[in-house]
């Protein structure tokens, strides 16, 4: 049933998780890549190696995971908890918890903590620096008009998206409040929200497959630039590159570029056995890790197996290709 | 006597002799003298001399009288004759008998008398003739030159001229006749006029002349009489062609107020003659009457009975031409605004500042305007029509889907079961029309350049929405078939596990934590809010808050661990499950809370579906989602926690509607508990 994918689709990650990914990323900091799966699983990889460095365990299905530096990561898992690891010496202990399966998890560098969104509801920031036992991380519990799904960081920005397409945008400086309660451009639920490396917006991505783009800036001139996409079919992932320009992955294999200022396609990759369910980006750009595993966009049926793809990439696939006659509009 | 007289005159002569030998003797006696005897014979011979000369002149006078009467009666005769253009004939012939005058006399006098007969016949005949002519004359010349007498031209009185006279007569007799006849003519054309136009024709003729009038007798036939006949017959002409044409006009009125307000065939019927005229020339109207000022005065004050029961009818008439208006303008669902101005119309009609007329006349040039759009439209409406008749037969189809008694076999079941079959068929259907209804429309609104309006909505705007509100039935549909799973998921778990349904702690348990979650929520916020600095008071408070969060969940007493409201059930599941979360890997430091998770999950995912069961009726629905480019101005409030657990709780309630809805995350985890409760089952 799983016939092997196209030379094009990239070298396959030795030993993936068991079951569906959720997630996985890259370092900032090297090519180790961070993956969380529904076998309960978190793993490190050395993507350019292809070997698997380290594997630590959750009550639950992790459905998030993210890096803090190199040496230290953190996952959000179905069983409630958000976990802390330190690679090197394989320590791990819970961080926090919610009262509801933790659904995203990502370290800000700007604030030094670590923001999870939970289906409880909530949005909380912990410190990690500070002493050990979750009684003593948690920094503050921001509550959501809907469960989180999905949330992104930039600088001081963060925009957590929740079910019914509410979208609020946070400055960590200030977490009483939201600096703006919005509504995703979208008609469909949101399947993923995704900061603009020069902050100046973010992507949004519905389960339909269309992609927004959308701005921080409320001015009129700003929104206007907002629009939306047609993408890929359903559960459109979004990443950005370094370019400014996004990928993005979908139920139906293909990963595409896309450059969002001018509208175009820039690539479409060769198709994946299986739903796209994570992209990264390395941080140089040339690789990039694609999760091919079943999203359960059809609920329970036989599926392919999960696999993670490296791919090389190439500059021209992912660089905006310019306007003949204007000049390209900032990104 | 006997005596003749020569024998008279012997017995004289002897006398004589006797008287002389008497006178002889006589003187003898007396003894006269010789010389006295002869000259008293002497003197008596003279005497008788004179006599004689006497009785000879008389001879004479009577001989030349004779002549005379000869001549007389011969020239008499010449003139006659002359006079009659005959030739004395006879004259010389009596000379050359040699006949005596006498018997001349005798013989020329009967001719004379006989042409004297004759020449007073034919006086005569002259005579009548000029009388004839005279009186024809005078007939015809009435004031000209009338001749007083007759005065006869008696030296001629020749055939010839009687001739003439007799021509003359007869002309004049022709001339007469023709002129009678044309005045007959006339006559008779006038009264042909006059009846036709009620006019009286005695009168009429009499104002021209009284003979005219009479019926026998003769008439005059002036030019005077001729030419004033021509004249009123001109007239009349005139006049009847006027009011032909008058008439005419009437009728056409007539007919065209007939028509408009429907006037019943027995009323038409009256003015039958009338109407029948319409289209006449002028000598087809014959009839009496026909025209007659009378009857051209009743027309008219018909045309001003009905113009007036017009106006009183032109109010119903506008009504009843705008509510066919209104009747077509619904049935092509060209429905507008223009029922304000036809208020408008209808006030100003009563108030008299209009003629409805005008207004009847832009009705009728909209009901014609419509009647083209209809034409132009109906197919269209006939897809919608299909369209709309579907869409209820779906409608049906689901009502009848609802019902639980749709099999139960009852009267008539059979007949609704072959609808539901017809229904579903008709629905699979529906798309396809909608389909090609769209393209019908799009092709329309091209060719025409407008759009396609449906009772003043756009018709493609309308299918837009219904598509888009089918599409979103259909996500329902299957959100609402993937909570059901969940839920009988949930059921079969809990039964696959504690073997009974856990139907009274349910509700308990179900009430609880949406209390909880907001109280908890709101404490969670004020801490929030101070958790600026983070203190270690402010954590610890947190902790217990969730502790208590977290304990409060729990319902049955003898669970301290437990998070679930489910009593015994919970605690088999927790110990195996337990150990079904513990991971190989785990690290010493890790505390046990694992354990915890599992019920918490399945409670979690349960409580958030009982939570909108419970929560529904006390939800304000949302709107179906916005369409995609709005984005809800963010509202910029004041750094307190109170507005914010306000707000909180605002959304809270606005956001009901999307409780429904879940992530493929979401679904993904409760396949995979339960995949975990069928293991854990066949363990």
């Amino acid at each position: 049933m799983s016939g092997a994918p196209p030379s094009g689709s990239g070298r396959e990650l030795a030993n993936p998780p068991t079951d569906g990914i959720s997630n996985l990323r890259f370092s900032n900091h090297s090519d180790h890549l961070l993956v969380s799966s529904w076998d309960k699983s978190v793993r490190l990889y050395d993507a350019s190696a292809n070997v698997l460095k380290g594997e630590f365990m959750h009550g639950g299905p992790v459905l998030d995971c993210c890096f803090h530096d190199d040496s230290s990561g953190f996952s959000a898992s179905a069983d409630f908890t958000v976990r802390r690891y330190v690679f090197s010496s394989g320590k791990e202990d819970i961080l926090g918890r919610h009262v509801a399966p933790v659904r995203c998890v990502e370290y800000s560098y700007a604030a030094g903590q670590v923001v999870t969104g939970s289906w409880d509801k909530t949005l909380k920031c912990w410190d990690p620096g500070g002493a050990n036992g979750p009684e003593h991380t948690l920094v503050g519990t921001y509550p959501q008009p809907e469960r989180v799904y999905s949330l992104s960081l930039v600088g001081h920005r963060l925009v957590v998206a929740t079910a019914g397409r509410h979208v609020n945008v946070y400055d960590l400086r200030n977490m009483s409040q939201p600096e703006q309660r919005r509504e995703s451009s979208l008609k469909c639920q949101t399947k993923c929200v995704r900061c603009y490396p020069n902050g100046t917006g973010f992507a949004l991505s519905s389960v339909e497959g269309r992609v927004a783009m959308e701005f921080f800036d409320l001015s009129e001139a700003s929104q206007s630039k907002k629009y939306g996409y047609l993408l890929n079919l359903f559960q459109a992932v979004a990443v950005l590159t370094l370019y400014g320009t996004f990928a993005t992955g979908g139920c139906d294999g293909y990963v595409n570029v896309w450059d969002g200022n001018h509208k175009k396609r820039l690539y479409q990759y060769s198709k994946y056995p299986s739903s796209i369910a994570a992209l990264s980006f390395s941080k140089d750009g040339r690789l990039l890790a694609v999760a091919s595993s079943y999203t359960f966009e059809e609920g329970d049926i036989p599926h392919e197996q999960d696999a993670i793809y490296l791919r090389n990439i190439n500059e021209v696939e992912v660089r905006p290709k310019p306007k003949a006659i204007h000049a390209a509009a900032p990104l | 006597m006997g005596p003749s007289p020569r024998d008279q005159l012997s017995k004289i002569e002897t006398t004589c002799e006797s008287l002389l030998y008497e006178l002889q003797m006589i003187w003898n006696e007396v003894g006269e003298s010789d010389a006295e005897r002869d000259k008293m014979l002497l003197e008596l011979e003279q005497e008788c001399l004179e006599v004689y000369r006497r009785k000879v002149d008389l001879a004479n006078r009577s001989r030349a009288y004779l002549r005379q009467a000869i001549a007389d009666v011969e020239a008499e005769l010449a003139a006659i004759c002359s006079a009659m253009g005959e030739r004395p004939v006879h004259l010389k012939q009596s000379n050359q008998n040699a006949t005596s005058l006498k018997e001349e006399l005798m013989a020329i006098n009967p001719q004379l008398e006989e042409m004297r007969k004759r020449k007073s016949a034919r006086l005569k005949q002259f005579l009548q003739i000029m009388e004839q002519i005279r009186k024809i004359s005078s007939e015809i010349h009435p004031n000209g030159q009338a001749l007083p007498r007759i005065v006869v031209d008696e030296s001629d009185l020749s055939t010839r001229k009687i001739e003439e006279f007799q021509r003359q007569l007869e002309a004049l007799q022709t001339e007469k006749d023709d002129r009678l006849k044309q005045v007959l003519e006339h006559l008779n054309t006038l009264n042909a006029l006059c009846t036709v136009l009620g006019v009286d024709f005695k009168r009429t003729v009499i104002e021209v002349h009284p003979s005219l009038g009479e019926a026998e007798g003769s008439k005059i036939v002036s030019n005077d009489v001729i030419e004033r006949l021509a004249s009123i017959i001109h007239k009349l002409r005139d006049v009847k062609v006027q009011r032909m044409n008058k008439l005419q006009d009437i009728a056409t009125t007539l007919l065209e107020l007939w028509n408009l307000m429907d006037t019943p065939i027995e009323e038409q019927q009256l003015f039958q003659n009338a109407t029948s005229n319409v289209a006449a020339s002028e000598h087809e109207i014959t009839e009496p009457n026909s025209l007659s000022a009378d009857f051209i005065n009743f027309m008219e004050a018909e045309v001003l009975r009905l113009e007036k029961l017009k106006g009183c009818k032109m109010k119903e008439l506008v009504l009843k031409k705008a509510a066919q208006l209104e009747v077509m303008r619904q049935n092509t669902h060209l429905v507008t605004q223009g029922n304000c101005e036809l208020e408008i119309a209808i006030e100003a009609i009563e108030a008299g500042a209009i003629d409805p007329s005008l207004i009847l006349e832009q009705i009728e040039a909209q009901i014609s305007g419509i009647k083209e759009e209809a034409f132009g439209r109906k197919e269209i409406l006939e897809r919608v029509e299909k369209w709309m008749a579907a869409c209820e037969e779906e409608a049906w189809l689901e009502e009848y889907n609802r019902d639980e008694n749709r099999y139960s076999a009852g009267r008539g079941a059979h007949l609704v079961l072959k609808r539901a079959e017809k229904a579903r068929a008709t629905v699979q259907r529906i798309p396809g029309i909608v389909e090609a209804l769209c393209c019908k429309v799009i092709a329309w609104e091209k060719e025409r350049g407008t759009e396609f309006t449906y009772d003043g909505v756009r018709l493609l705007s309308m299918l837009e929405e219904y598509a888009f509100v089918r599409q979103e039935k259909e996500l329902e549909k299957k959100r609402q078939r993937d909570q059901k799973k969940l839920q009988s998921q949930l059921i079969v778990q809990q039964e696959a596990l504690f073997g009974s349904k856990p139907s009274p702690s349910k509700p308990q348990s179900a009430k609880k934590l949406p209390r909880t979650s907001t109280g908890g929520a709101s404490r969670r916020l004020s801490l929030g809010a101070a958790a600026l600095q983070p203190t270690k008071p402010d954590l610890l408070c947190s902790t217990k808050t969730t502790k208590r969060a977290n304990e409060c969940t729990s319902v049955s007493p003898a669970k301290k661990d437990l998070d679930a409201g489910i009593p015994v059930k919970k605690l088999s599941f927790n110990s195996t499950n337990a150990n079904a979360f513990q991971s190989d890997h785990r690290k010493p430091f890790a505390p046990l809370t694992p354990t915890n998770n599992l019920p918490l999950t399945t409670q979690l995912i349960h409580n958030i579906v009982s939570e909108e069961q419970n929560k529904t009726p006390k939800a304000t629905p949302i709107a179906t989602p916005k369409t995609p480019g709005t984005v809800s101005t963010p509202m910029k409030m004041a750094n307190t926690p109170a507005p914010c657990s306000v707000a909180y709780e605002e959304e809270a309630n606005i956001v009901t509607k999307a409780i429904e809805e879940y992530s493929f995350e979401e679904r993904r985890l409760a396949f995979y508990l339960r995949r975990q409760q069928e293991d854990l089952h066949f363990t």
